[in-house]
């Protein structure tokens, strides 16, 4: 059996940063005193480029992957919050690349989107990412460019952003979830893009893996509290996690701090691009074992991975009596009764009312989705308008209209957004992020300021719904 | 159940499938049974499998992910898929096809891998809306030779 223990998980972590820090690939300015300076920042090499990793098991072969530093998922990258952080992206793939870093408000010059905010980094070639993330919280990276490819074989990776004063905690443990479609000999399936999948839920996989490995156990201590980071980056499937024998309480989403509370119905889902932080008080019983347990697609539930608590009694007779919530980020909060609100309508796909090989005004080529009646396909059309124009400081609504029978995943660039309401009905526990997660024929609204200047793309995170048209541009002027 | 043994269960099933179905076609006259395969937020296929039922088919329902795979490797081709993938009688039927050409598919035992009716016609079994064109079912086969007509609706 294939086990996966927290210290050969930290290890795992660990040697990420170390084989980086071998390469000269990440390094963390040094005090005099020998301490590494956090808040002096972090400046990374990451090199984008082909290599194989052991991802299945041992009986079979190792699966060829496209990775940051060799490395699957691609490093962590560790900074604190308002420490500069730098990144030299070099590209060792055979077509061109760029690296967007998903859901931290920076200058629109970095966010990593090929021909609208930057030059697409060709092969051999080097781009430099410089940035002050201002937000702690969960973050990752990712190839914005061919992405469904890209990311589809690998290239994507945490960033992490830490308080200042993080909660108290025994542990923390981070999650990064791929989901893979590998063929008999564990190799990624060609066939992206199927036109049948683009139209439906997507390429989703048959195999996910935690950290870059199909897990079987993750061995926890009764009596502890972990920290557990999770990240959905796969391109296209969507979890619904249960965690057997255990009351899990989120205490923020898409890195944004909330009201520390318990999911609905003990499930935690998360579309592809989502984030949640998750406090964990391991009250099992020694020596026991709990299923974590994905349950989102009907009657296509697996164990995920499972919670193996050490036979030692536990560390402290009650859970631990320490705040969860996290400490607020300087995310500006929307004037509600000034902002300009409006409507996207997202469209398409099969059973949505135009069918397979049907088209939709606006729709050319390999479009299968639109927004409000316009496909901006691949990855992103230039000269094509933006969806609409804000003036700089102003709050805005975006008003979600699922009129489709699939979900979506909306994903804004650039800034961070208040999760207002569904179907009229106020969300509870103060929900921020970056991707709203929108259920077929659900309408939900979100509200932001508008207070970071350039175009931004605003799309849905399936990638075969982005390359088939469900994607924008905002305007911020 | 651990991911991995889904894994190996899923790599199987595709690979399998066809075979399986073969020994039961020498049964006459009870219910023919049939398994399809559909992606698990699709309900047309739920529709399409209540049609053949009352045509004397049992089908199987199992939804799964896999779908691309498991029509690809029964011998259809990417732009000739249906939105679900049926094996009856060791072939495969993908897409609404009409439970007469299945009939005839299953009397007349070409050598071929299957047959499909591509997409997501309009008022074709299992689907909403009047009919607007011709229907082309195509045969297809696993030897690379290219998909023919197979019937026309």
């Amino acid at each position: 059996m294939l086990l996966i223990s927290p210290s050969a998980l930290g290890r795992r972590q660990f040697l990420q940063a170390g084989l980086a820090c071998a390469f000269g690939a990440l390094s963390r300015p040094v005090l005099a005193d020998g301490r590494p300076a956090a808040h002096a920042g972090l400046t990374a090499t990451l090199r984008a480029g082909k290599t194989r990793v052991r991802m299945v098991g041992d009986g079979y072969p190792p699966t060829e992957v496209w990775t940051y530093n060799d490395l699957e998922p691609g490093p962590i990258l560790r900074v604190r919050q308002g420490a500069p952080f730098r990144a030299n992206v070099e590209n060792g793939l055979t077509e061109n690349t760029t690296v967007h870093w998903h859901g931290i408000r920076l200058p629109n010059a970095m966010d990593g989107v090929p021909d609208l905010t930057q030059k697409p980094i060709k092969p051999g070639e080097r781009f430099e990412y410089a940035f002050t993330p201002p937000d702690a919280g969960t973050f990752w990276y990712h190839s914005h460019d061919d992405s469904l490819v890209q990311m589809g074989r690998g290239l994507a990776g945490a960033f992490i952003v830490e308080e200042a004063e993080p909660p108290a905690v025994d542990r923390e443990l981070l999650w990064t979830v791929q989901d893979w479609r590998l063929t008999d000999n564990a190799q990624i399936a060609p066939g992206f893009n199927n036109r049948m999948e683009a139209e439906m839920d997507g390429r989703v996989g048959n195999t996910v893996t935690i950290n870059g490995r199909v897990p079987d156990a993750v061995r926890v201590r009764a009596g502890e509290r972990i920290r557990l980071r999770l990240l959905n980056a796969a391109i296209a499937r969507i979890m619904a996690l249960r965690f057997e024998g255990h009351r899990p309480t989120i205490v923020a989403l898409d890195g944004q701090p909330c009201e520390p509370h318990e999911p609905t119905d003990g499930r935690i889902v998360l579309g592809p691009a989502m984030r949640a932080d998750v406090m964990l008080d391991m009250q099992g019983e020694p020596g026991h074992s709990y299923r974590v347990v994905d349950d989102f697609y009907n009657r296509l539930a697996y164990t995920l991975v499972r919670l193996e608590y050490d036979k030692a009694s536990p560390v402290r007779p009650h859970p631990l009596d320490a705040p969860m919530r996290l400490p607020s980020n300087p995310v500006p909060h929307p004037d509600l009764t000034t902002a300009s609100v409006h409507e996207v309508q997202l469209q398409g796909g099969m059973m949505g009312g135009t069918g397979m090989g049907g088209g939709m005004m606006g729709m050319g080529g390999n479009a299968v989705w639109a927004i409000n009646g316009q496909s901006m396909t691949g990855d992103g059309s230039l000269g094509m308008p933006p969806l609409f124009q804000i003036t700089r400081g102003r709050s805005c609504i975006l008003d979600f209209r699922n009129e489709t029978a699939w979900w979506h995943p909306m994903h804004l660039h650039g800034h961070s957004f208040h999760v207002l309401d569904r179907d009229g009905t106020a969300v509870p526990h103060d929900i921020w992020g970056d991707t709203v997660l929108v259920r077929p024929r659900e309408r939900v609204r979100v509200a932001f300021v508008a207070d970071n200047p350039g175009d931004w793309m605003l799309h849905c995170h399936v990638m075969e719904h982005l390359t088939g048209g469900l994607m924008t541009i905002i305007r911020v002027t | 159940m651990t991911r991995r043994k889904l894994f190996m269960l899923l790599a199987s099933t595709a690979v399998s499938a066809p075979a399986l179905f073969t020994s039961q076609m020498t049964r006459a006259a009870s219910p023919i049974e049939a398994t399809l395969y559909k992606n698990p937020s699709c309900t047309c296929c739920e529709g399409y499998a209540q049609y053949l039922e009352k045509s004397g088919f049992k089908v199987t329902v199992k939804p799964t992910n896999d779908l691309a795979e498991i029509s690809q490797k029964a011998g259809v081709p990417e732009d000739l898929e249906g939105c679900h993938t049926m094996f009856v009688g060791g072939y495969v039927v993908d897409g609404h096809v009409p439970v007469e050409v299945i009939r005839k598919l299953l009397a007349d035992r070409p050598a071929i891998a299957g047959i499909t009716l591509p997409g997501m016609p309009s008022g074709s079994p299992g689907m909403t809306g009047p009919k607007t064109g011709t229907w082309t079912v195509y045969s297809v086969t696993k030897d690379g030779r290219p998909p023919k007509v197979f019937a026309t609706i």
